[in-house]
């Protein structure tokens, strides 16, 4: 995968930072998963909220934050300028932290995760999906950044 | 929920989704039949969408109700999200966000389903 070189057909599709922009090439995946996610902790969450906040509160505060956190990092992964990056990257970090400390506290704590939701038992709700895509959301961001770095030097 | 109607749109993502890939692997970009078959699945995900609506005073569950509305409301735009992705996309990564949306459509699909089978 990582030999594959995005860069070919950057042209009119990537709209700041030339070639190496984060949401385009295999970050086009990255940003569709991001936005499913997104999508599906928003609506949970909102649920949740509005239904049910007495029944765990401290669970669902956690996964309106975790929604957010999908939110941020899909939009900042679209921009994909040198802020949004470094949003993006503070971003996913938050989300890595936030998945496997929720998903420890779950197995320890149940009483306090009664319900699933997208970041307890290390998201194996949604297919783990959300303990695997933070770690491929700072690799990927890690090469869009030192691409950056090359272009920068031989400019 | 009309069973036929899942197993019609469960079908088309799965099948929209080995498209994408069999089209990723000859690193071929989107082209009209993608799109049509993402447009037909729109098509038959608003079918259900109003389907669902009109019948979803039968689950008695007001969460479980609600989730399923969730569902029916947020599917038609999730071809329509990665459909603009994959033509914005001038690799074979497009047809990526193409499957993921596919296969979100199923699973979304399936849940629909499960949630009626099982409140209802």
């Amino acid at each position: 995968m990582s030999d594959d070189e995005p860069t070919t057909d950057a042209g009119p599709t990537s709209t700041a930072g030339g070639p190496a922009a984060s949401g385009s090439g295999p970050g086009r995946i990255l940003v569709a998963v991001y936005a499913l996610l997104a999508l599906a902790a928003t609506g949970r969450s909102v649920m949740q909220i509005a239904l049910s906040f007495d029944r765990a509160p401290l669970a669902y505060i956690l996964s309106a934050v975790a929604a957010v956190i999908y939110v941020v990092a899909t939009v900042a992964l679209v921009r994909g300028d040198r802020t949004s990056v470094r949003v993006a990257t503070v971003a996913i970090t938050i989300e890595l932290v936030g998945v496997v400390t929720v998903g420890v506290a779950s197995y320890v704590d149940t009483a306090a995760f009664p319900d699933k939701t997208v970041w307890s038992h290390f998201g194996s709700g949604y297919g783990y999906v959300p303990l695997v895509l933070p770690v491929l959301g700072l690799l990927w961001l890690r090469r869009v950044r030192a691409e950056r770095a090359r272009e920068d030097l031989s400019a | 929920m009309l069973l036929w109607l899942t197993l019609a749109l469960s079908g088309l993502s799965v099948l929209l989704l080995l498209a994408a890939g069999w089209y990723a692997a000859r690193d071929r970009l989107i082209d009209d039949v993608l799109l049509g078959a993402s447009a037909v699945l729109v098509v038959g995900l608003v079918v259900q969408l109003v389907r669902g609506l009109t019948v979803m005073g039968a689950i008695t569950d007001a969460s479980e109700r609600a989730t399923f509305v969730a569902y029916l409301v947020t599917l038609p735009f999730v071809p329509v999200a990665t459909a603009f992705l994959a033509i914005k996309e001038k690799s074979r990564w497009s047809m990526g966000a193409l499957a993921v949306g596919a296969f979100g459509v199923f699973v979304m699909v399936v849940r629909i389903q499960q949630i009626w089978e099982l409140h209802v």
